[in-house]
């Protein structure tokens, strides 16, 4: 397993997909933090909870985006390019394999969500200051911020293999990550009331969120959020590895 | 010498029928067996009862039209695919039971299985961790298949014969028994392909085995000691090339007669 593990981080960190990946996830934490930051009013922006999840909670929300496209990269492009072929007659055992997938892309899932939630936090806080905004966030906010951002992004890579691995194709699995957490997932915790609206708090995107603390009215608490977005997780993992077991490779 | 067409029902005694082992083989058992082999895909039968077996130190022309079944009993062979019913052994197990099969079995099955992206040499490191060969192997396999100088680039710069070097450099990692090839001269120049077949001469004469499924019969013809021709997911015809291209007839004409003329 340690060996497949090896390989797996070095087939993701040979080719620039992660690199690109992690450049669009940066210049688009910038766009969005700079945007609500200056752009939101103050009387809008000066609660801890405001200031989490309207101005820095970008970093969260951007670093589970990506972490699932790098999670459904690691598996679809192998499927796309061929390369699933070798990797599988060198491993044979797939579950392995997908193993070392989910490992793999869990690790530079957290990274990604540590370096968005770092990039939000500080272009987020700089922002607020700039316009006389006092940063209502402590010690122990940041912190479960940026613990919950990595973990949030880590599981979220997990749900991307998975995924990647049931759905096989790059685009619909990729367009499906973004379409999912970026609307699917607005409008179900957005201002619907009712079963709706009391159903959404337990999507994956809205666990995640909890995590770091965000919308805290809204939202279930951080470990309540862990624990639903580990299941998600395990869900997706369990699910993607039964579709690689089953499935003829072409 | 006429050519007799092959029954349809299973055989599996092929090795004792026809001589297909030099006596001094290192090892009585076969190298490949394929039992009955059959593989559906919903009402199209790709391979239909399918029976052959491969002993060690031979290359093995693996011949048919396209469409025949040939790629898919390769993916059979090689545990990428499951059959529908027989089975496909290597070294007597399936290989998914094999115990590191990179050390023994190294395979090719299409030309363009790297990520454009990755550099040659990382392709190579990537299976070599996966498969715990040492890196200096790497550079082994890259100098044998005269990649060494280009194994930096990614591959996507790479020229389709470069491609197939570059594949066949990931088959030998492992330094394997049996080497399984798909139409392994697409692409190469013909230095490329002297080269091939000299290296797969070789590789047989160390008591090695290949099978190595192609079109291109005339290549066939000059590396292979002997064929098994299959047709519409059967097998029409087996045995060492001198007893299919005896009495004025060519392994063409053998082939054509035998796959009515497709090709």
């Amino acid at each position: 397993m340690i060996s497949e593990l090896r390989s797996e981080l070095l087939k993701q960190h040979s080719t620039r997909t992660n690199l690109g990946l992690l450049s669009a996830m940066l210049a688009l934490v910038l766009l969005a933090v700079l945007l609500h930051g200056f752009g939101l009013r103050a009387e809008n922006v000066d609660s801890t909870s405001e200031q989490l999840t309207l101005v820095v909670g970008w970093g969260e929300r951007l670093g589970a985006v990506f972490g699932g496209l790098l999670g459904a990269m690691s598996i679809t492009s192998e499927i796309r390019h061929g390369t699933i072929r070798p990797t599988f007659l060198v491993t044979p055992q797939r579950t392995r394999v997908l193993a070392s997938k989910v490992l793999g892309s869990m690790l530079f899932g957290a990274a990604f969500g540590l370096i968005a939630t770092a990039l939000s936090v500080g272009v987020g806080s700089a922002a607020l200051a700039a316009r006389g905004i006092e940063s209502q966030l402590d010690g122990g906010a940041y912190a479960l911020f940026f613990v919950g951002g990595a973990a949030a992004a880590a599981l979220w890579a997990v749900i991307g293999v998975g995924l990647g691995a049931v759905v096989g194709n790059q685009v619909p699995a990729l367009i499906g990550i973004c379409a999912w957490l970026l609307f699917v997932e607005g409008l179900l915790v957005g201002d619907l009331i009712g079963a709706a609206g009391d159903v959404g708090r337990f999507a994956p995107g809205a666990a995640a969120a909890a995590i770091t603390g965000q919308d805290s009215d809204k939202l279930v608490a951080p470990a309540v959020g862990l624990i639903l977005l580990v299941l998600y997780a395990a869900a997706a993992a369990l699910a993607g590895s039964v579709a690689t077991a089953r499935r003829d490779v072409a | 010498m006429p050519i007799k067409r092959e029954e349809n029902e299973a055989r599996i005694d092929d090795g004792a029928r026809v001589p297909l082992v030099p006596a001094e083989a290192r090892a009585d058992d076969p190298v490949v067996t394929v039992s009955s082999l059959t593989k559906r895909y919903g009402e199209l039968v790709a391979v239909d009862e399918l029976t052959f077996s491969l002993r060690s130190g031979t290359v093995t022309g693996f011949l048919g039209p396209n469409g025949a079944g040939k790629t898919t009993t390769l993916r059979l062979l090689l545990g990428l695919a499951e059959p529908t019913a027989g089975e496909a052994l290597v070294f007597g197990r399936r290989y998914h039971e094999l115990d590191n099969p990179a050390r023994r079995v190294g395979a090719v099955l299409e030309s363009s299985d790297f990520h454009p992206g990755r550099s040659g040499r990382d392709h190579l490191r990537v299976l070599a961790l996966a498969a715990e060969i040492q890196a200096s192997r790497v550079e082994e396999v890259l100098d044998l298949v005269e990649l060494d100088s280009d194994a930096h680039r990614r591959v996507k710069t790479f020229s389709l014969g470069m491609r197939q070097r570059l594949g066949l450099a990931a088959a030998l990692l492992g330094d394997p028994e049996l080497l399984i090839l798909d139409e392994p001269a697409t692409g190469l120049d013909p230095a490329g392909v002297h080269w091939l077949r000299r290296f797969l001469r070789r590789f047989a004469e160390q008591g090695r085995t290949v099978l190595v499924a192609s079109h291109m019969l005339a290549e066939v013809a000059q590396t292979v000691d002997q064929v098994v021709i299959i047709n519409r997911g059967r097998r029409v015809a087996s045995g060492r090339l001198d007893e299919l291209t005896g009495g004025g007839k060519t392994l063409e004409d053998t082939y054509l007669e035998l796959t009515d003329g497709e090709s």
